[in-house]
């Protein structure tokens, strides 16, 4: 009887090592099979599906797809890292390229990509290229370590119906508004359309998180100084941007209250028809397709430089340092992100922008879908969009430690540069930890 | 090992046992040896839960001691910094106001159990539809945490929300509550009494319900009212319940995360209904400081673990 117990146990185990030792073999083992893993929407699986075939088809390599939602990837991710189970071609962004460099996550692409027939880095956005590459010191410069997935420009945009309605003139894309300009016209298009004694059109509605950025840098401020060792938030241009962008609601009332705001979002009212003006980024246009308005992109409004300014995203795609076959898997990214095929099929789904500069003219060419002015896009990428701050930081406690405390600023209870003044010190120690943990994550190697 | 199931000795030098015989010596061995095999099937048994519990509870607990006392971004290799990651949780008013806030919401604790006990009481009563009301009371408790957080959220809406509608129906004009640093934490302690009604009721009931009839109907002859009934015989047979519902609170409200996470995915505002949980999940995987958040989950663990050595004391 023990001796059958003690059999069957030996089986067992020899089952789990059996099993443990193919599951083994299953990753990375074999040159021939590639892991992908990245994050999207079923549209954007579809278009790279047909480019994965098409990889295949050429290469003879077969691709294995792990595909999560936005939300999961990043846990998943780590969770692979820290296991050991990296994918072979993974997406990242910018700000964890040095730190997975650092630790051997990855591994630099510059010379494959450099022999890829299917790419050529000079007919792809310098801005995308260089948001992955990194000498050892600083990012931005020397080996390439990723192709991007996409460049995200933040545009900005109006509602020309509502415009014309109320007989403003539309903006013009190459002279943008001055802020005090944009206020008139905010000002006359804020309207109680139903005669209840409160507006129901306004003229604008921002985010601060996401739209601050415009108006802080156009006025000449930002957030960090040029080595990202001191906050510069502190300052009478940035003051002069935040204070602009809270009067919106609390002195001149041209966007929905703090309150209304929260009811229905400024989003959701702007897809109503109720709001002028409206942040608008590529991702956005397949679903603004079917507004029933007519609308279009305009540079932002400009502060004291005269220049419009605003953020771009980007996500990359690169390749695993432990990948059996760095060269199949190089070459996937480079069809991933530089295929013109591909790139067509993310176009017309309108998912991005093209990711290829000849590419992308020709697109914003194309007058038969909106918006008209497609080109604002491009002017976001090449001319005047940057990167978010706390991109090449270790983390971003600093830069969410300016908006944790800013509602009182929004809500007029505080002036913005009292307010900065009192928040600049502490983003400073948060930025200070997030410097000293980088150094100590750069020495472990 | 054998000895502890060897049969129990008489206290004290027994009195010389006879020798014993040959056969009886031999049974022994014999039931011995079977014991032996007995022990070792029993030591298999044991070996299982306790491998579990050093590979799953004591080999993370020795990890998360020895990651505190680093700086690590769950990726490259941990740098000893020393007692760093606890002299910043001494300074950090973020972590102060997370426990505050966390202390705060347990407040809810014991409205919760009143009201839980207000209801066993009323479910207790012979009287229609008793089953129809514990099961909707229940129905909370079984719902999915993220599902039931969502339509709270929508509830708690300041226009559309049922809540600011029923209200309105009194002529309350209600708040925002969740955009309100003065209501949010009310707003969501409201939602975990009503999440953790059901349970407290359920255990009160069947309290409730082996109390002995004769303890009552002897304190009836003896003329105490219902109220006397209630403190001198209900409150004192329901102290084991009260016990273990407090400190099964008090553990998992110290923990409260979920709501949190998804009624306020910020915070809240001006980090108003940030628990320590929620700060810690913020600090390893938002702000990439594994050693700082394995510290203040250890601080948080020695909390609860004081908290209730104290309840039991």
């Amino acid at each position: 009887m023990r001796h059958r117990v003690i059999r069957t146990a030996g089986v067992i185990a020899c089952l789990a090592a059996a099993a443990g030792g193919l599951a083994g073999c299953g990753r990375g083992g074999d040159p021939d099979t590639l892991t992908f893993m990245f994050r999207g929407s079923p549209a954007e699986e579809e278009a790279y599906t047909a480019a994965i075939e098409q990889f295949e088809e050429d290469t003879g390599v077969t691709v294995d797809i792990i595909m999560t939602t936005a939300d999961e990837y990043a846990t998943k991710l780590r969770a692979a890292i820290v296991g050991g189970q990296i994918p072979d071609v993974f997406y990242f962004d910018p700000g964890s390229v040095e730190s997975y460099v650092n630790s051997g996550v990855i591994q630099d692409i510059s010379g494959y990509i450099e022999d890829s027939d299917v790419v050529d880095l000079d007919e792809m956005w310098a801005y995308g290229v260089d948001s992955y590459r990194f000498d050892g010191e600083q990012l931005g410069q020397g080996p390439l370590y990723a192709l991007p997935k996409d460049v995200g420009p933040f545009s900005f945009g109006y509602n020309a119906t509502m415009l014309d309605e109320a007989g403003i003139e539309r903006p013009d894309p190459d002279d943008p508004y001055t802020w005090d300009e944009w206020l008139e016209v905010l000002e006359e298009v804020t309207q109680d359309l139903d005669g209840d004694g409160g507006p129901d059109q306004w003229g604008t509605g921002l985010n601060v998180v996401w739209n601050l950025q415009a108006f802080v840098w156009s006025n000449g401020g930002d957030w960090l100084d040029e080595d990202a060792a001191e906050v510069t938030v502190d300052t009478p241009e940035f003051a002069e941007a935040l204070q602009f962008f809270a009067d919106l609601d609390t002195v001149h009332g041209v966007t929905p209250s703090i309150a209304e705001a929260q009811t229905l979002d400024t989003y959701q009212r702007w897809m109503q028809g109720q709001i002028a003006f409206f942040p608008i980024a590529p991702w956005d246009v397949p679903i603004y397709q079917d507004l029933d308005f007519e609308w279009d992109l305009m540079p932002y409004p400009v502060g004291r430089t005269g220049e419009s300014a605003s953020w771009i995203g980007t996500l990359g795609i690169g390749v695993s340092a432990a990948t059996e076959n760095p060269e199949a898997a190089a070459e996937l990214v480079a069809y991933l992100s530089g295929d013109p095929d591909t790139q067509r099929h993310l176009v017309e789904a309108g998912i991005q922008i093209p990711n290829l500069v000849d590419m992308a003219y020709e697109y914003a060419e194309d007058d038969s879908t909106p918006p008209q002015n497609k080109e604002e896009f491009l002017r976001v990428v090449e001319d005047y969009g940057r990167a978010l701050p706390p991109t090449f930081t270790y983390n971003p406690q600093w830069y969410d430690e300016l908006y944790t405390n800013i509602q009182p600023v929004l809500e007029g209870r505080m002036t913005a540069e009292e307010y900065l003044a009192q928040a600049e010190p502490r983003m400073q120690d948060f930025l200070d930890m997030a410097n000293e943990q980088a150094e100590m994550s750069r020495g472990t190697e | 090992m054998t000895a502890t199931i060897a049969p129990p000795q008489p206290p004290g030098p027994p009195p010389a046992p006879p020798r014993p015989s040959r056969r009886d010596r031999s049974a022994r061995a014999c039931s011995n040896r079977l014991h032996r095999s007995e022990h070792r099937t029993a030591a298999l048994f044991i070996a299982l839960p306790v491998l579990g519990f050093a590979l799953f509870v004591l080999y993370p607990i020795g990890f998360a001691v020895v990651t505190s006392f680093t700086a690590w971004n769950g990726i490259t290799s941990p740098v000893f910094t020393g007692l760093d990651n606890y002299v910043r949780m001494i300074g950090d008013q973020y972590f102060w106001k997370s426990l505050g806030n966390t202390v705060y919401m347990m407040m809810a604790i014991p409205v919760g159990l009143l009201l839980s006990l207000v209801l066993a009481l009323a479910m207790n009563r012979r009287m229609r539809g008793t089953t129809f009301f514990r099961t909707i009371y229940y129905i909370p408790v079984i719902s999915s945490i993220a599902a039931i957080a969502i339509l709270w959220q929508w509830a708690y809406n300041g226009d559309f929300g049922l809540i600011n509608q029923a209200l309105g129906m009194v002529g309350i004009d209600g708040p925002n509550w969740l955009q309100n640093p003065a209501t949010s934490k009310l707003a969501i302690m409201i939602m975990a009494v009503w999440k953790g009604l059901g349970f407290s009721m359920l255990l009160y009931l069947a309290a409730l319900q082996s109390v002995p009839r004769q303890l009552y109907e002897a304190a009836a002859i003896d003329g105490a009212s219902t109220l006397q009934q209630f403190w001198a015989i209900t409150v004192p047979m329901l102290r084991p319940v009260t016990f273990f519902l407090v400190v099964t609170n008090i553990i998992g409200g110290a923990q409260i995360f979920v709501e949190v996470n998804i009624m306020t995915p910020d915070g809240g505002p001006e980090f108003s209904t940030a628990t320590i949980v929620w700060y810690i999940w913020r600090q390893a995987f938002e702000y990439l400081n594994m050693g700082y958040a394995t510290a203040i989950s250890l601080m948080l663990g020695l909390l609860v673990f004081v908290v209730t050595a104290l309840q039991f004391a």
